[in-house]
């Protein structure tokens, strides 16, 4: 899927040099570059959704040196391979921020590495790019988080699916981790405020592909409604044991927070087709940016049936939200990217994204999207504009009474 | 004194040399990296002893390393910071928060149905006690049951590997307890007695070195003793050992727990140097390249094993910080791996000792056999270690 | 209760496609290959490039999978194991190599990538594997609803099974495979060439792998590292059937799978895992030989 990125990414460079101004080129190449980490899973297991986000982040570095890059400055883009295990993940922060002094990083796809690295982060004062939507409760100054929260993905979704589709009875099923376990605990509270009820709340160890018994219980269950947190190659065996037990998505839709163009692709539409995901990006979104986002991604990758999706999208502007952080303060060290970033806007493929100045979380817009039979989605509800992220939604953060402000966590609010 | 003993202490001597100087030529981040090879050093020493010296391939080692780690991670995470701030009199692990039912009260001792089991990891020292008494009951218990049943061979190899799988599923499952799939991260300094051990100080470094020196000797010396020698005998022939009258199956465990002992150490100072500990700890994956380093070094070992696993990391770490083979390192890992198993039969250590006798004895009598390819040789000297 | 039972038997048959081949390549041979996993792996790669490639159906990928696998086998036997007989736990280090290399190798696309070509269906990402209309939804039965494609699962173990019973008990090459596994210097000083038939042994268990590779392609993701976590499922049904016995691994393969199901069923997937694994060292524990051996180990 990958095609040597580095070569493309040279070519990439040589290209724009060429067009470029000489100016621009010249000085371009005798200033010494910014050297930014992409510390992502190149092998193992993760390397299947990871080596994705390194490209969209070696993407939008190519283009920005194609422009003139920063200050001036060429930027240069390290790549490590956290290989799928957090030891990895660890010793690769520690070498990008101990050994190579670089001072931002874009990377990690799972809470697992991300969490492993964040005390690298935290006593050296660097910064990390996060670009996965993940389950909140978390407040590092250290951290700029470009994907959806809970509130992103699951505010306007559970109303709508109580409201619009008139469903009563949710069964929740996830992978066992954290992501999905918080997502289910918020569903339920929202699922309770919209007068519906949860009949089940299951896991099944990550990586499991081994459905038969769940849809059994699924269908037995009662329930009109599947709320799947579900994720990783997992989705695909749910999915096609879904159809293969003989259920419908017209009777009972799934209606999942992970699911993406990646996962559809893979298990072949037909077997999605029908069923619900909700997230700030979509592929099939009819944006002016995002037709050609997704025909560069395509030529970057030399894979002309390249799908994109949220985190890769993610990826990929979350590069520009620095770009303007570190312009705007002059100041490349996590704190000038920090007073930089804080309220910067950026015209995404998906629309326009702000970093909140308060939790610097992403401000997204809740799109819910309905997958069709040729493996895009077509979106059938979204908010007008895009909203503040809350990170502490689950514990009763509101918009008027927020947790994690610019002060870092106010704990006296926190109750479980 | 023999010559083959000379040089082996001779190699022993320069080993630990070696240890101690590193901190004389890197910085900070090459300290806390080969601090952490140091640690593997230390599983590799644990591989060597049971499965080179008593003949027990343990495919679980990783369990008692990760039990070790999660052990002193507890500790650690109970006097981080972050524990203090969840608006409780006593530190709370803020990830109890976030799987707490609705209406739990803030409080180490219920805001889950097993929480309590945290309540002495407010002190350090359980945490460090217990980071080798827990491997050890184990293994004890493991061991009393496999070896009187005089289970052997690969039999004991899926054991422990089932073994250290179901530890992990019910680990990554009770994450309300455990932290689950993210495992023990944000932890505290290790503190002893006022000294705190930051990962990149060199403190830690003497701490990781000198704990691993300490293993290396005691380790060398332990199966020179009567007791390492019944099993060393046992390994060749179980059953004649038994007709002399030994309890075999007490030797196999005795061995079996100093090697979980050994583990649970390198655990802790994992979490000391890294600062986390997670469930992927007891993968099969960590546990099966824990054996293919000692048997890169040289499984019949001490000294080769523990290098052997400081040279693979150095290695991978080398190769896979080389940019154009970021995506390709784990293959050539791969190979390395083959081509040893296939050549090299008794790793490194075995490589080095043959060498070291041709040099010897061509120093001694004219050479005759200067010049057969050493690997051919060691294969056809080693049938089975 | 049926629908149960018929969930316990598709498991007991994906278990038992995995194990077959490893019942022939370790409890026969005495080689503990950890790249079975990534055989399987290879065979559901054949499906996506047949589908991709030749635009043929997901049926024709049977038979190329068997093939490709076995030749895969048929190499690595060849190269690796053939230097390693005799050394059991030498060869369950080798091919821990050979399973990264080969993984990385897809992930590569066979080392492509660094020339900035792309292979479509190899590469790091997921693949698509097409499956048949006929074998989407459920089959009507006597008035109890089954799942399609797990009953072509079940019928594709069964016709595996008996054929590889055939071989082993009705030809002349099962005999000698038997002979080997009895006793392999006694075979060879029968007259039968040993090299040859491990190598054939090896290719055959290897080509079985392929085959389970297609049909798991079927129902889950196909990846480089599918099928990474494969392996010790078939090693535990191997171990707990006891050795060399092909009727102890079917045995096993079923116990375990009608175990999972009703475990799974009465509570849950994660509990319903643990269960086997503690299950397995039981029987370990209990009965070393395995539950139906004919040889002491």
């Amino acid at each position: 899927m990958n095609v040597s990125r580095r070569h493309l990414l040279k070519a990439a460079t040589l290209g724009s040099a060429s067009l470029a101004a000489p100016h621009i080129v010249s000085r371009a190449f005798a200033a010494e570059p910014i050297k930014v980490g992409a510390l992502y899973s190149q092998t193992g297991n993760l390397a299947v959704a990871e080596k994705l986000l390194a490209n969209g982040v070696s993407m939008a570095v190519a283009e920005i040196n194609a422009t003139g890059g920063i200050l001036g400055r060429p930027v240069e883009v390290v790549v490590e391979d956290g290989a799928s295990d957090p030891k990895t993940f660890s010793e690769k922060a520690s070498k990008l921020i101990v050994k190579d002094k670089i001072m931002t990083v874009f990377g990690c796809h799972t809470s697992a590495s991300r969490k492993a690295v964040l005390p690298i982060f935290e006593k050296r004062g660097a910064m990390l790019f996060y670009q996965t939507h993940y389950e909140g409760f978390e407040c590092s100054r250290n951290v700029i988080y470009s994907g959806a929260v809970p509130n992103h993905q699951l505010a306007n979704y559970i109303p709508w699916i109580v409201k619009t589709l008139g469903k009563k009875k949710f069964f929740i099923v996830g992978s066992n981790y954290i992501y999905p376990r918080e997502m289910a605990k918020v569903s339920k509270k929202l699922i309770e405020a919209a007068g519906a009820q949860w009949v089940a709340d299951e896991y099944l160890e990550l990586g499991h592909s081994e459905w038969a018994v769940m849809v059994k219980k699924i269908k037995e269950s009662g329930a009109d409604v599947v709320l799947s947190n579900v994720v990783g190659d997992s989705i695909i065996a749910f999915y096609r044991e879904f159809k293969n037990q003989g259920i419908s998505q017209a009777d009972i839709p799934i209606c999942a927070t992970v699911t993406s163009e990646i996962e559809i692709a893979a298990m072949g539409a037909d077997y999605a087709a029908g069923s619900y995901t909700s997230f700030p990006y979509f592929m099939s979104l009819d944006m002016p940016g995002n037709k050609s986002f997704i025909e560069r991604f395509r030529k970057f990758v030399n894979d002309p049936k390249q799908v994109t999706y949220h985190s890769l999208e993610a990826a990929y502007f979350q590069v520009f939200l620095w770009k303007q952080a570190v312009e705007k303060s002059k100041d490349l060290g996590a704190e000038g990217i920090r007073t930089g970033i804080a309220g910067q806007s950026y015209e995404a493929p998906g629309g326009k994204v702000t970093i909140d100045a308060d939790n610097l979380h992403c401000w997204l817009t809740p799109r819910i999207g309905q997958w069709q039979a040729d493996g895009q989605s077509k979106v059938v509800d979204a908010y007008p504009h895009p909203i503040k992220p809350l990170p502490y939604f689950a514990y009763g953060e509101t918009e008027s009474n927020l947790f994690c402000t610019s002060k870092g966590l106010d704990t006296a609010k926190l109750k479980i | 004194m023999t010559l083959d003993r000379r040089l082996t202490l001779c190699a022993y001597a320069l080993f630990i040399v070696a240890i101690f100087a590193v901190p004389l030529f890197v910085d900070e981040f090459g300290l806390n990296r080969i601090a952490k090879f140091l640690v593997y050093g230390m599983l590799g020493i644990a591989i060597a002893l049971s499965w080179g010296y008593a003949g027990i391939l343990n495919l679980g080692q990783g369990l008692f390393f990760g039990l070790g780690a999660y052990m002193l991670a507890m500790s650690l995470k109970l006097a981080s910071p972050t524990s203090l701030q969840q608006g409780a009199d006593k530190p709370v692990p803020d990830f109890m928060l976030w799987n707490a039912e609705p209406g739990a009260p803030t409080d180490l001792c219920c805001i889950n149905k097993a929480s309590f089991l945290w309540l002495p990891f407010q002190h350090q020292s359980v945490g460090l006690v217990m980071g080798i008494a827990l491997p050890v009951i184990v293994a004890a218990l493991l061991g009393i049951i496999v070896f009187r049943k005089r289970i052997e061979g690969p039999f004991v190899s899926i054991i422990t590997l089932a073994l250290v799988l179901l530890v992990r599923l019910v680990l990554v499952d009770a994450q309300p307890v455990t932290g689950g799939f993210n495992g023990l991260t944000d932890l505290a300094s290790l503190e002893i007695f006022g000294f705190e051990f930051d990962p990149y100080s060199k403190g830690t470094y003497w701490l990781a070195a000198g704990i691993l020196t300490l293993t290396l000797v005691a380790t060398r010396l332990i199966v020179e003793t009567r007791a390492g020698l019944v099993l060393q005998a046992a390994r060749d022939d179980q059953r004649r050992v038994r007709y002399l009258g030994f309890d075999v199956s007490l030797y196999q465990t005795f061995f079996f727990c100093v090697a979980a002992a050994i583990s649970g150490v390198a655990g802790m100072l994992y979490v000391i140097v890294a600062q986390f500990a997670s469930p992927t700890f007891m993968d099969l994956a960590f546990s099966v390249t824990m054996v293919v380093w000692a048997a890169v070094g040289g499984r019949a070992s001490i000294l080769g094993a523990c290098v052997g696993a400081i040279l693979i990391n150095m290695m991978e770490a080398g190769i896979s910080e080389t940019e154009a083979l970021v995506g390709a390192w784990k293959a050539i890992i791969g190979l390395v791996f083959v081509l040893t198993v296939l050549f090299l039969p008794r790793g490194l250590a075995g490589l080095l000792h043959d060498q070291i006798g041709r040099f010897a004895s061509v120093g001694r009598d004219k050479p005759r056999v200067a010049h057969v390819p050493m690997s051919s040789a060691a294969v056809t000297e080693t049938k089975e270690a | 209760m049926i629908d149960v039972l018929f969930i316990g038997l598709s498991l007991s048959s994906i278990l038992l496609l995995v194990a077959l081949g490893l019942a022939i390549t370790y409890g026969a041979m005495g080689v503990i290959n950890m790249a079975h996993g990534e055989i399987v792996m290879a065979g559901a790669y054949v499906a996506v490039l047949s589908g991709i490639w030749l635009k043929t159906s997901f049926y024709v990928a049977l038979p190329l999978a068997f093939l490709a696998a076995a030749a895969l086998g048929w190499i690595i036997e060849r190269l690796v194991v053939s230097r390693l007989y005799g050394r059991l736990l030498d060869t369950l280090l080798a091919t821990w190599g050979v399973s990264m290399l080969i993984q990385q190798a897809i992930r590569l696309e066979f080392g492509l990538t660094f020339l900035g070509i792309h292979i479509a269906g190899l590469g790091t990402g997921l693949q698509n594997v097409a499956v048949p209309a006929e074998l989407q939804g459920v089959v009507n039965i006597a008035g109890v609803e089954l799942n399609a494609y797990r009953g072509f699962i079940v019928l594709v173990t069964v016709v595996l099974t008996a054929l590889t019973w055939f071989i082993m008990y009705w030809t002349s090459l099962g005999m000698k495979v038997r002979a080997i596994i009895r006793n392999p210097k006694m075979a060879a000083a029968c007259g039968i060439d040993v090299r040859k038939v491990n190598a054939l042994t090896f290719a055959y268990g290897s080509g079985l792998a392929g085959v389970a590779g297609v049909m798991m392609s079927g129902f889950k993701g196909v990846s480089p590292d599918l099928g990474s976590s494969m392996v010790v499922d078939g090693f535990m049904v191997v171990v707990t059937g006891g050795l060399g016995s092909l009727i102890g691994t079917i045995m096993a393969s079923g116990l375990l799978g009608e175990t999972n199901a009703l475990v799974a069923v009465a509570t849950n997937d994660i509990l319903a895992r643990a269960v086997i694994f503690a299950a397995v060292i039981l029987v370990i524990v209990l009965k070393p030989e395995g539950l139906f051996s004919f040889k002491r180990r």
